[in-house]
């Protein structure tokens, strides 16, 4: 298969994971296509170094995140609420609760977790990714990413709880 | 907690969670509304759409990478290796043949010019042989010196000229040659400078 072909095939395949992955991590449109554009034009051109092609999608994670964090030091969309560390049980939330917001509603909540906790949710909540891939794709240990996603989990239904309230 | 549904079936730590769920009616209830809540947010995510025309802009602003083919670098890199041996030693065997002459000691000869070719074969020289040794280093036939010493030298023009018309003129004639002599496998040579009559 030539490169043009190769390239135009992956795009097909994982520009929307992508894009839903980026638009999480920025809550903003234009940033979630830049930063989705920029990891294929990666790929592009370290294609050739990435020798197991069943690795393709992790690695397009992990290149999409890393240029997040390259690009948010210069930008602070949100404000960032701390998550604490103790692990708290899960709230109780009403079934209809999570039917009731939309997604846009939900791209909100995320962006005010902290990154480090918004990255590994979304993952854990968009991509079939196992608990080791989102491991590897965030470069951290298996048990943090598990917890940090615990905490963020609480912390979003939380919000979707305090959401409700005020209906 | 962080069970998925049929995601996270095949991984081994949820494993006994679920298996103890099986047995608990209230647990399993329990751990259905989690995966139910789970579906419904992630449904919700991933009813998110990019906006119309990304993957196109994506595929048409594509970067055309330089392709590194490693055989062609080799090929290339082989071609490059090979050139530079023949031209370092064809510059070694030039400055071989510079140093050579450079480094001849300047004599002067005195004796007979010689058609190399009659005297070697057939031990012909002198003014009996005149005739035929004009018409032959004329014609080409490397032409030499007999010194009065009897040694002969093999005589030549600098690199690239002849001189047999030149010392043609003075077949079986005794002259005075100035020249470079060198040496080489035992035959000795004079690079003419200069030829004067005896």
């Amino acid at each position: 298969m030539s490169a043009e072909l190769e390239f135009e095939k992956l795009v097909k395949l994982y520009y929307r994971d992508l894009y839903r992955f980026g638009l999480s991590l920025t809550g903003s449109e234009a940033d979630a296509c830049d930063l989705t554009q920029e990891t294929f034009y990666v790929w592009a051109n370290k294609r050739d170094q990435i020798k197991n092609p069943a690795k393709v999608k992790s690695w397009l994670f992990t290149t999409l995140h890393r240029q997040f964090l390259q690009t948010r030091r210069h930008r602070t969309h949100f404000k960032h609420e701390p998550i604490d560390d103790a692990s708290p049980d899960l709230p109780h939330v009403a079934t209809d609760c999570v039917d009731r917001v939309d997604a846009q509603t939900l791209l909100t909540f995320l962006a005010q977790l902290d990154e480090n906790h918004r990255a590994p949710l979304v993952l854990y909540y968009l991509e079939d990714l196992s608990y080791n891939e989102i491991a590897e794709t965030l470069a951290v240990p298996l048990g943090t990413v598990q917890s940090r996603i615990g905490r963020a989990k609480v912390k979003l239904l939380q919000l979707l709880n305090e959401a409700n309230a005020t209906k | 907690m962080l069970y998925r549904g049929s995601i996270d079936d095949s991984d081994p730590q949820f494993h006994a969670q679920l298996e103890y769920a099986k047995g608990d009616p209230e647990l399993g209830q329990w751990l259905q509304e989690q995966t139910e809540r789970y579906d419904t947010i992630r449904a919700k995510l991933r009813g998110i759409e990019p906006p119309p025309g990304l993957s196109e802009r994506i595929v048409r602003r594509r970067p055309i990478p330089f392709s590194r083919d490693w055989s062609r670098l080799v090929q290339l890199a082989a071609a490059i290796l090979i050139c530079a041996t023949v031209t370092a030693l064809l510059m070694k065997w030039s400055e071989r043949r510079y140093r050579l002459v450079a480094g001849a000691q300047e004599i002067l000869v005195t004796g007979e010019v010689l058609d190399m070719t009659c005297y070697i074969a057939y031990n012909l020289s002198g003014p009996n042989h005149a005739e035929c040794a004009r018409i032959c280093i004329r014609k080409g036939s490397p032409a030499g010196i007999k010194a009065q010493d009897e040694k002969v030298y093999l005589l030549t023009g600098e690199p690239g000229q002849s001189i047999n018309a030149e010392l043609a003129e003075y077949a079986a004639q005794v002259v005075t040659i100035k020249g470079k002599k060198s040496v080489r496998d035992g035959f000795a040579q004079l690079q003419v400078e200069e030829i004067r009559k005896f």
